[in-house]
């Protein structure tokens, strides 16, 4: 089992040095010359040609890509052209934040999913199906960026029930121990603090989760109508079993397989979607300092953003994987 | 008092506006301790009891008439928690396919203690390694069921299903996915256990000879009405109704004198038919019936051995010519030459490699029909893919007319594919459902350019040798009988005339009356066409019908090899003796 799920994650570090080799490539293709970038408008020639060789531009491309890789190795990912400060440093301020707010947002999409999903089960063959494909297909269909300008139009603007910008009520100042907000409240003991950052949260991670809840009700639904044709079902009526315990303790517990590797896929898109949503909620995390370094062509910050999110998605695709592995005896290679 | 009672039962479908009986005016009685079979073929209604009793019959279906009673209790008016309440208690369900009846995601004790627990049993680790114990299994508690084989997942469910000494098992076909040794094997078990605990048990099976072993009293079923009621002896030495003598006569023998199968016409009718059928529902295959028989429905008469058939005094006309012992044919020129023929499985990912074959080697002549038997996992099915060049030999040589075949090369391909051809095992994934017969089976025309017009006169004659009238080319596989599938596959086998057909478990799943007319479709096929047949079956009889010889095929090696009517006769090997004498009805 724990040898499986090793060589699972061994899979993982081709898949990576591939990733990291388009990005470092796709980069140095844009017409930017980051020497230049980051020195004063005012400088001369011979100094931006001085700053170039300091900055190793001069080398051939596959030695700077081997510089790159071993500094990115040792979690040295550069200097900030921009804003002149260690890109390690920004981004781990600013990706926490970005997990807190996927995974909140991945908890409201699998809350409403898997409810949603049993609700739809329930609902089969019946007259409130056609309702519920239609509710269904509707969250589907508006992007993010729609649900996070209509949240905030309803829930901020018009019934002023919820705050749409920033982290914290303006005035709180935030504990720093771990740079997980909703953990480093708690863990000073602010429960005040706490609850203002949920409250904060909770329009921002709707509008990024609630569009992927849609396709988690209907494999779930569709992956229960097939479980409850198996013959393990019938038998398991036949031994006397009651209906709440054949849903839950046969029935759901194979549906959910097929259920879980999709939310792990869906994860890493929504990861990504977070981009705009943080955008428009003035939300301080990794998608924001994305789209500051590429409107500036800070290429330091794009590089390492671009590699953490491929080790993020990958990480929790294997994360998912493990856990089907626990969840399903057959895939444990015996 | 019975343990279970029928009263003129009636299951009814609905079926385009229609009720249609699916079970029609049952009567029986089962006393506690005995065991009754339910015996017919698909389509019967025989497993609809087994689902009334539960009330779980099929959408559409419902209990329209008549009474079912457990121990005078009327299970069809009973609140649904009353009868949940007797399930898995008082009466026990043994499943049809063992390896997925038990949830594959919990382990076999997880699934025991559910059902331990239920019953009130605290202790349910021992109670259920007791259990285990009973059935000749070791605790295997922790383990998960694709980590066993049929037989064991089927003796987890026995175990199961006797765990709360229920009054009343219904096993409905409890054998058909297993070996002939396993089915041996549970047999042996069930009835033990039963014994045991005086449980009174509903077999339902398809197998006339298997039921006449297990059970005391035979009840036969044909488009759901009882046709022939009576002691299990009686039944199968004197049958008195006509279907249950076809029945007898078209099932091959194990041993005893090789006869001719009787050839029953068409099928049972499908619900659809019945809706317009009158009197006698067999009277349209009966070949004792006449006009009368389809104006009123005979009554099931007699005292113990009951028969719903007013023509008995002439059931010795149904006969069955004798034949000869099969031969081998005189040809003697080789077709197939296979020496020292291996093959491994890799491993894959860490596992260990498989030796699916090991060192066959055998011959067959110009128009031979050599059968293959064995258990599942015996090898037998990638002898027959190695043969055709659908796996890769791992060692030997492969030999057709003469030429080394063995290889993965163009030239051997198109000799192989010239030469033979492979009938596949299951005509419901083998026939394309989007193609019409007359394009299946002239595909080999198709691959090789052939134009249209050549192609449909080809197809034309195929149909015809089938015994399948030409409007069949245009129809698409779903919108035939099981039957005519297997015909269609066979057909398409038959398109370039091969000189050596290779066919996997063909008959396998048929009923024994469909079985009979492939069986006398082979045999009339290869008069006319003289092809040489290597025939893989797990069913010994079939083989001992069509084959002159035989291979005993066990752990990818054969065990013992020679003339169909001595090896049969004469075993050499325990392992040919262990297999000969699990046939339900061996001598």
């Amino acid at each position: 089992m724990l040898a499986a799920f090793l060589r699972r994650l061994l899979a993982v570090a081709p898949i990576l040095a591939l990733v990291s080799l388009l990005l470092f490539g796709a980069l140095r293709l844009l017409p930017i010359d980051p020497a230049a970038m980051s020195m004063p408008p005012t400088a001369t020639k011979v100094e931006i040609e001085a700053a170039r060789q300091a900055m190793g531009l001069d080398r051939p491309v596959t030695v700077q890509y081997a510089i790159w890789l071993g500094q990115t190795l040792r979690g040295d990912f550069g200097n900030s052209i921009h804003m002149r400060r260690p890109v390690a440093g920004l981004l781990a301020e600013t990706l926490p934040a970005t997990i807190e707010l996927s995974l909140a947002a991945m908890v409201i999409a699998g809350l409403l999913g898997l409810g949603g999903g049993l609700g739809m089960f329930a609902l089969r063959d019946r007259r409130g199906e056609a309702v519920a494909e239609t509710v269904t297909t509707l969250m589907m269909s508006l992007p993010e960026f729609l649900w996070a300008l209509l949240l905030i139009f309803v829930f901020g603007v018009l019934l002023s029930a919820l705050p749409f910008t920033g982290r914290l009520d303006p005035g709180m100042t935030r504990p720093v121990v771990t740079q997980f907000l909703l953990l480093d409240t708690l863990l000073v003991g602010r429960v005040d603090v706490f609850f203002s950052a949920v409250r904060h949260m909770i329009l921002p991670a709707f509008a990024l989760g609630v569009a992927f809840a849609p396709p988690i009700m209907r494999v779930l639904r569709a992956s229960l109508i097939d479980t409850y044709q198996e013959d393990y079902i019938r038998q398991a009526r036949l031994r006397g079993v009651g209906e709440t315990r054949i849903l839950l303790g046969h029935a759901l517990q194979n549906a959910i397989l097929p259920t879980l590797t999709l939310m792990g896929v869906q994860f890493g898109f929504l990861f990504g979607g977070s981009l705009l949503v943080e955008v428009i909620y003035s939300y301080p995390g990794m998608g924001n300092l994305m789209v500051d370094a590429v409107r500036n062509a800070d290429l330091p910050i794009i590089q390492a953003v671009g590699l953490t999110y491929c080790v993020v998605v990958l990480a929790i695709t294997a994360g998912v994987d493990g856990l089907v592995m626990l969840l399903n005896p057959r895939l444990r290679g015996t | 008092m019975s343990v279970l009672r029928a009263e003129n039962l009636c299951v009814t479908a609905r079926i385009d506006g229609v009720d249609v009986a699916a079970l029609d005016g049952l009567s029986l009685t089962l006393a506690p301790g005995k065991v009754l079979g339910l015996v017919g073929e698909s389509g019967a209604g025989k497993s609809m009891l087994g689902r009334a009793i539960a009330q779980l019959l099929p959408p559409g279906f419902a209990v329209t008439a008549g009474m079912l009673e457990f121990a005078g209790r009327d299970l069809v008016a009973m609140a649904p928690d009353q009868r949940q309440n007797l399930l898995g208690r008082q009466i026990g369900f043994i499943p049809q396919e063992p390896l997925s009846a038990l949830n594959p995601v919990r382990s076999i004790g997880s699934q025991f203690a559910e059902h331990l627990r239920r019953l009130g049993i605290a202790d349910w680790r021992s109670a259920a390694i007791a259990a285990l114990e009973s059935v000749q299994l070791p605790d295997l508690l922790d383990r998960f069921p694709h980590q066993l084989s049929g037989g064991m997942c089927q003796r987890v469910l026995i175990a199961m299903a006797f765990a709360s000494k229920p009054a009343l098992v219904v096993a409905d076909e409890p054998t058909t996915a297993l070996d002939v040794t396993i089915q041996a094997r549970i047999v042996a078990l069930m009835r033990d256990l039963q014994v045991a605990q005086n449980t009174a048990v509903l077999f339902i099976t398809h197998d006339l000879r298997l039921a006449a072993q297990v059970c005391d009293e035979i009840a036969v079923l044909y488009a759901g009405r009882v046709v022939e009621h009576g002691p299990a002896d009686v039944v199968l030495a004197q049958p008195l109704h006509p279907y249950t003598k076809c029945l007898l006569l078209a099932a091959p023998a194990i041993s005893g004198p090789r006869t001719a199968l009787y050839a029953l016409p068409d099928q049972m009718p499908g619900l659809r038919a019945l809706a317009e059928m009158s009197g006698c529902r067999f009277a349209p295959r009966c070949p004792l019936a006449r006009d009368a028989c389809r104006e009123s429905v005979p009554a099931l008469a007699g005292d113990t051995h009951k028969i719903a058939c007013p023509h008995i005094a002439e059931i010795d006309t149904i006969t069955v010519p004798a034949l000869a012992p099969a031969m081998v044919a005189a040809t003697g020129e080789t077709l197939v030459s296979v020496a020292g023929l291996g093959k491994v499985f890799r491993g894959r990912f860490g596992r260990k490699p498989t030796i699916a074959v090991r060192d066959v080697s055998f011959s067959i002549a110009a128009g031979e029909f050599v059968g293959v038997v064995g258990e599942s996992g015996s090898g037998k099915s990638t002898l027959a893919r190695l043969l055709m060049g659908l796996e890769q030999k791992t060692s030997g040589e492969i030999r057709l007319a003469g030429q080394d075949v063995g290889g993965w090369g163009a030239a051997a391909r198109r000799l192989r594919l010239r030469t033979a051809q492979m009938v596949f095992q299951d005509p419901q994934s083998a026939l394309n459902p989007r193609r019409r017969v007359g394009a299946i089976v002239t595909q080999a025309l198709e691959a090789a350019g052939v134009g249209l017009a050549e192609r449909r006169a080809r197809a034309a004659e195929i149909l015809a040798d089938l015994g399948m009238p030409l409007e069949l080319a245009d129809r698409a596989p779903s919108q035939l009988s099981g039957g005519q599938r297997q015909r269609v596959n066979i057909g398409r086998a038959l398109c370039l005339v091969p000189k050596l057909l290779v066919a996997d478990e063909i008959v396998s799943g048929l009923d024994v009356s469909v079985q009979a007319q492939l069986l006398a479709l082979l045999a009339r096929l290869r008069a006319e066409h003289g092809f040489a047949l290597l025939l893989i079956s797990h069913d010994l009889a079939v083989v001992r019908y069509l084959c002159e010889r035989v291979m005993v095929m066990r752990n990818g090696e054969v065990v013992e090899a020679g003339r169909t009517d001595e090896v049969f006769a004469n075993p050499q090997h325990d392992y040919t003796r262990e297999l000969l004498a699990s046939v339900p009805g061996a001598a």
